[in-house]
């Protein structure tokens, strides 16, 4: 080859990109990007559920969801910061009709208030729900979960009172608890039960005393409680 | 005589290896957040949970895909990239410069969204994040520079 024709070859060799390509995979990721922040950012659902099953509080004051009789007892350790945490809950609120609500698994919740401040605001805010009824606890332990990360302080102090209105709770003793950090000892206390027990994150849930660490997806979740039900437990 | 200054030979192999070896970083840091969100685990930060919060956030996930993932898969494509660079046929062999543009463009873009989302939204900063939104912004920067010595003169 001349030197000629290599000097001839060169510019050849890197007219393989053009702007028009360019401009084309510009507008692609663009386009793809735009696509997955359309899918990220769903909307919240922020209903309020009425309850179809059994509340109450247990002896040592912790609200329950389901018979105090059932084969099954689930005492779930949890943080309203948590995704898992949230996405567990979900998955047993699916689960209810199933389960709860005939009677063969009773839910306990205790806070694990670890994640950071807004994590022991949201336990507080409710514990001082739970003091207005059992079933008035889930409603709003659902609201919260359904609002976990939708924004700026999602368990600010005034979003928390938003939420208790929204479900109906007499605001003038609920704000009147939350101010005064009336709950600060319980969620405190909670917190170190759950430590003294060997929990380290959430969700940590206790199933008939057997301590299982993480959520589990609905259809692991139902063959665990199928097979234990087998049993006779 | 034109053509030579105009075109002038690039010295791209420091580059090339400055980017593997960002997209090397960047496969450790999203392997690392992928694991962490499969196997729910506590993200390493320090005395903060901020990791934990952004990682276990409802935008930690798009469609069930764990978005840590998503990222592994594109640090592990500009890795596989960067290392076919000059060892497939010339015809393709051009159009690698504008493949890890094209993917890190999309990185660079999706890491603003998720970085706006740290500030003002979930209200917690991860500082795996920040580096991988440092690292695929480093990329995107040495692609332009690689795009810019292949490109088209006409």
């Amino acid at each position: 080859m001349t030197t000629r024709q290599k000097k001839r070859r060169r510019p050849r060799q890197q007219q393989g990109i053009s702007t028009s390509q360019i401009l084309i995979v510009v507008g692609v990721a663009v386009l793809a990007i735009g696509l997955l922040v359309i899918l990220n950012s769903r909307p919240q659902s922020a209903a309020v559920s009425s309850l179809a099953y059994e509340t109450g509080v247990t002896p040592e004051g912790e609200p329950y969801k389901g018979s105090p009789d059932a084969p099954l007892q689930l005492v779930e350790y949890s943080d309203f910061l948590c995704g898992h945490c949230g996405n567990f809950a979900d998955t047993l609120n699916a689960l209810g009709p199933d389960y709860i609500e005939t009677g063969k698994l009773q839910v306990i919740y205790r806070n694990f208030a670890f994640l950071a401040p807004e994590s022991v605001q949201a336990a507080q805010a409710a514990e001082c729900a739970l003091d207005q009824g059992a079933d008035k606890f889930w409603q709003y332990h659902d609201l919260l979960f359904a609002n976990r990360g939708t924004g700026m302080g999602a368990y600010s102090k005034p979003k928390l009172k938003a939420y208790a209105q929204q479900i109906g709770l007499d605001t003038t003793t609920f704000d009147a608890c939350l101010d005064s950090g009336a709950k600060a000892g319980e969620v405190q206390a909670d917190l170190d039960e759950g430590k003294s027990q060997g929990v380290e994150a959430t969700p940590t849930w206790f199933l008939n005393g057997q301590i299982i660490r993480g959520a589990l997806p609905e259809s692991d979740l139902r063959q665990l409680f199928d097979s234990l039900l087998s049993q006779g437990s | 005589m034109r053509e030579s200054a105009s075109y002038p030979v690039p010295a791209i192999d420091w580059r090339r290896w400055l980017m593997g070896l960002l997209a090397l970083a960047g496969v450790g840091v999203s392997g690392y957040l992928t694991w962490a969100h499969l196997a729910n685990q506590s993200v390493a930060c320090g005395q903060s949970h901020d990791c934990d919060i952004v990682q276990q956030s409802v935008y930690s996930e798009i469609g069930g895909i764990p978005v840590a993932l998503l990222g592994l898969v594109a640090y592990v494509a500009l890795l596989v990239l960067v290392l076919l660079k000059g060892r497939v046929p010339e015809e393709l062999d051009v159009y690698v410069p504008l493949a890890v543009f094209g993917i890190s463009l999309m990185g660079v873009l999706y890491s603003a969204y998720l970085t706006y989302l740290e500030l003002y939204v979930i209200y917690a900063i991860c500082r795996w994040c920040v580096s991988s939104a440092i690292i695929i912004t480093a990329i995107f920067l040495l692609s332009l520079l690689d795009l810019r010595a292949g490109a088209d003169p006409s």
